[in-house]
Parts: structure tokens; sequence; C-alpha cells
């Protein structure tokens, strides 16, 4: 037992070792002044990010031109910027996932033969090879500045990857309803829409939420090469040095990001397997559902 | 003689090299065939060839059962959609079950016959309170009913069933015997089952094939 755990503690060190050598090797034996980084950051956080531009959330700017709401929040420009974003990535999922479950059911190799699943597969791997910023680049270039571009780009984005999880989660599914299907005489649309949509409804709806959050974030990078949204706001203020500002977009993003989260796990919490939970609540949400299951009926018994 | 329903001539089955050599069978029009033999001979390779769900090695496989909803196959586990309702799965059957062309077409028609016929049916196994469950929360005996209805509904002309009535206790077991038996007597289909139990078997089919022996006898003569 304990040659194992030696072993294993020899194996981590050796690797940790080498990645600190090829990291050296990386950046040339040149380390910068490292002594003087923390306190550079700390100058740059005091004088640059801190206190973040508060009227860029509350105050009513000139972006959108025509905006007459009261509340001056609505107009805001971290507000009109952060809710294009989240259009953009809402509608380029709701699209990304008719492509992607379209494509998936052509790209599992219990559903099709190979002539069919290869040329599927080789198109999606396309589609995933480039990242979304570079699709965001491409389509900058061929239908303009502006959230078009954003949401084409997370849209094939989203059907490459998208898709591999899907094909990979319909290849795990029960081979006997499938069969039962196929010797029934069902053909291929119906086998997706009757069998496999609702065998594996849980995880799709799981990866949906999933690809929701990855666009939201990825939407707010896409802004940087003119494709729309709050990253649109973070690179005019990039641009003007404007750090502060940086920061308020920054911190914006990062409570929307959370609030997704929580309403994402609180919406999966409806939909996992093993839980017969009637309704879920901020419990369930934050606890396993085998957990939260146990903690419920011992209520229930007790009253 | 009335045209059989699936004429086997000289199959072999397996993968690659074959499990089941020349086999020979007819059935006919109402009459239920058990496949009985000890594990690993092939019984359920030769359902699933006649399925149509892997290639045959050799022989021929004549009958009218390879158009859409002729064979209605039942797997060893029952092959339900678990995450959908008793509706769902019975909907399955009933949608190859009730041909588009008797309501020329009209596609309300078409699914308000459909609806009907699957409510009768879930009605016929005794699955009426539970027709809108999921299948993860029906028992065992439960989820053999559906696969029963399912099949009942599809209204095939071959039933291939996989040991179907495993793990069910004697009054369940009778119970879904009786409904197959009329269901097939009543509408003149074929039914194969592979079935474990020698005594069960006896119970359900006409004729037995003893895959182990090689031997084809009647129940009547048996007994």
């Amino acid at each position: 037992m304990s040659v194992k755990v030696n072993k294993v503690w020899l194996i981590s060190l050796t690797l940790l070792f080498l990645s600190l050598i090829i990291l050296n090797n990386l950046v040339r034996g040149d380390w910068g002044d490292i002594t003087g980084g923390f306190a550079n950051l700390l100058k740059f956080w005091n004088t640059e990010l801190w206190p973040p531009e508060w009227s860029l959330i509350f105050d009513a700017q000139s972006e959108p031109p025509n905006c007459n709401v009261e509340i001056g929040f609505f107009c805001s420009k971290a507000y009109t910027g952060m809710l294009e974003t989240l259009k953009m990535a809402f509608v380029a999922t709701i699209f990304g996932f008719i492509g992607a479950i379209t494509l998936s059911s052509f790209a599992a190799k219990n559903l099709v033969p190979n002539y069919v699943l290869v040329p599927t597969r080789l198109f999606m791997s396309m589609t995933r090879s480039l990242p979304s910023i570079i699709w965001a680049i491409i389509f900058v270039i061929v239908v303009g500045i502006g959230p078009l571009a954003g949401v084409l780009a997370m849209v094939i984005y989203t059907i490459g990857y998208l898709g591999k999880l899907q094909y990979e989660e319909i290849e795990g599914i029960n081979r006997e309803p499938l069969e039962a299907a196929r010797a029934m005489g069902l053909n291929h649309s119906e086998i997706v829409s009757k069998v496999v949509l609702p065998e594996s409804g849980n995880t799709f709806l799981s990866q949906l939420l999933f690809m929701f959050e990855y666009n939201v974030r990825h939407g707010t990078v896409l802004g940087l090469v003119g494709a729309g949204g709050i990253g649109l706001h973070i690179d005019r203020a990039m641009e003007l040095n404007l750090y502060n500002h940086v920061m308020t977009y920054l911190i914006v993003i990062f409570i929307v990001i959370v609030v997704i989260d929580f309403l994402s796990l609180f919406i999966r919490s409806f939909v996992t397997d093993e839980s017969e939970v009637g309704s879920p609540s901020f419990l369930t949400v934050l606890l396993p559902a085998s957990l939260s299951q146990r903690l419920f009926s011992q209520k229930q018994s007790e009253d | 003689m009335a045209k059989p329903i699936i004429n086997i001539i000289d199959l072999s089955v397996g993968y690659s090299n074959p499990l089941v050599s020349e086999i020979n069978l007819t059935i006919q029009p109402g009459e239920i065939v058990a496949i009985v033999g000890v594990s690993g001979l092939g019984k359920t390779t030769l359902l699933r060839t006649i399925a149509g769900l892997i290639p045959k090695l050799s022989g021929r496989i004549v009958g009218d059962i390879r158009t859409r909803g002729g064979i209605g196959y039942i797997p060893q586990r029952l092959g339900l959609v678990r995450h959908a309702s008793v509706y769902h799965n019975v909907e399955l059957g009933a949608r190859c079950g009730v041909k588009k062309s008797t309501t020329d077409g009209n596609l309300f028609n078409w699914s308000k016959r459909k609806s009907t016929v699957i409510h009768k049916t879930v009605e016929l196994v005794g699955l009426s309170d539970k027709i809108n469950e999921p299948i993860r929360r029906l028992s065992g005996g439960q989820q053999r009913r559906v696969a029963t209805a399912r099949a009942i509904a599809q209204q095939p002309e071959l039933i291939l069933a996989d040991e179907f009535l495993s793990e069910l206790d004697k009054e369940n077991a009778d119970s879904i015997i009786k409904l197959m038996r009329k269901f097939v007597a009543d509408n003149q289909c074929g039914m194969l089952l592979v079935e474990h139990h020698l005594e069960r078997a006896k119970q359900i089919a006409d004729r037995i094939i003893d895959l182990s022996e090689f031997e084809v006898y009647s129940v009547e003569e048996s007994e």
C-alpha cells in the first residue's frame, strides 16, 4: 500500500517538475519583474479599475438613441448591452439546438449507417474546430458589424459543440426501444421524435441550458470583434483606456452569469432521473436530488 | 389451407459463426409458436434476425411482414420508452396499426382514431388509471402490460416476443397469456415467442420448438 502511495507521489512530483521546466522554456528564462508584479496590480486596481463607473448601470445613456423609459437603468449602456448579449445567446442557442438535434440524429451510430454518419461528423467537427470568436470575425466580414454576426457565429459553434454532446448521448441510450421501433417499421424522424427525444430529453435539456450559459459567456467576448452585445461596449472602453468602465461591465456580466447558473440549476432539478420530488425548491437546487428526496420523504413522513 | 404468416426456409442466424443453422418453420394465421432451450443457443438472435434487426447468414424468410407495422417486437427488457407515458408508448404501436389511408390521409381524423384505439387498448390491459404515468414509475408487471398493449394497438401480422413473461407472478402471467391468445385468434395474426420456462410456453403456445433438441412438437402431442 505504502509503495503504491509513494509511486503516486513520485509521478505527481515528476509531472509538476516537468511542467515547471516546460514553463521556463516557454518564457525563455525571462520571468520579468515578479517581485513588483503584485504592487503593479494593486496600483492598477486603485487608480484605474476601482471605483467602477456605476452611472453606466443606473443612468440613461445615449444608447439606444430613442430610449424613452422613465427609469434610467433600462436605458443604460450596461443594461442594453447585456440584454442584447442575452438575446443573441438565446436566439443562437435555440437555432443551434434545432440544427444540432437534426444533425446529431444523422451522426449517431445506433441510428444511421457509416456512410451517413461519417460525413455528418466531419461537418460537425469542422464547425467545432474554429472557436466562436473566429466564426464571429468571419461573419463580421460577411454581414458587417452587429449582433447578426455574433448570432451566426454562435449558431455555427453551437451546432458543432452541442451536436457532439447529443450524438454521444444518443449512442448511450438503451438499444431495445430503438430496436422495437425499427422492427415496427417507424421511420427515422419518428424514431428520433418518439424514442430518442423522450429517452434523452433530460440530458438534452441540461445540455441546452449549459449551452445557453456558454453562449452568454462567449457572447460577451464576441463583441470585442464587433459582433454586438456588451462586448462591443467593453471593446470601446478598452480602446479609450477607460478601465473602470470595463470593470463595471465585468461586474454586470458576473452577476448575470451567476443568476443564469442558479436558474439553470433550478430548471434542471425538475428533470433529474432519480428524483421523484414533485415541485422543486431551492433546497433541491442546492442539494443532489437523492439527498433532497431523502430529506423530503422524511419531512413527509413526519407530517 | 390459409396462406402462412411466415415461412422460414433453411435459415441460419448468428454473427460471424452460425448460432442456429438451417431452421425451417411455418407459422399459420392464429398460431402461437414458442421456442425453448437453454441460454446461449441463439434464440434471441433468431428472433432479432426475423425482425430484420440483424442480417441472416443464409436461408429465406417468406411472408408479407416487412411492411410498416407488419412486425410487433417485444424485446427481453420490453423496449419501452422509459421516460415517456403509457399513452406515448402505446401510441408508437397505434401509429403503425391505424393506417393513414383508412382516414383518406386526413391527419385530424387519423389522430382521433389513433387516440380511440390507444384508450381502448390501455383499458383492455387494465391500465386506464395509469395512462399518463411515465413507464419508470410502473411495476414490472404493469410494464409488461404496456408492451402487450403496444403490440395489440399495432395490429401486426406477426408478434415476436422475447421472454416477455419472465419475472411475472402467476396471476399476471395468466392474464397476459389469455389476452395474447385472444388477440392472436381474433386477428388471425401469428406469434413467435422465446420462453425460458417450458410450462409457461406450453400454456401460451400451440407448438413448441426445443432448440436444444432441435425438435418441433405440438403442445397437445406433448400432453
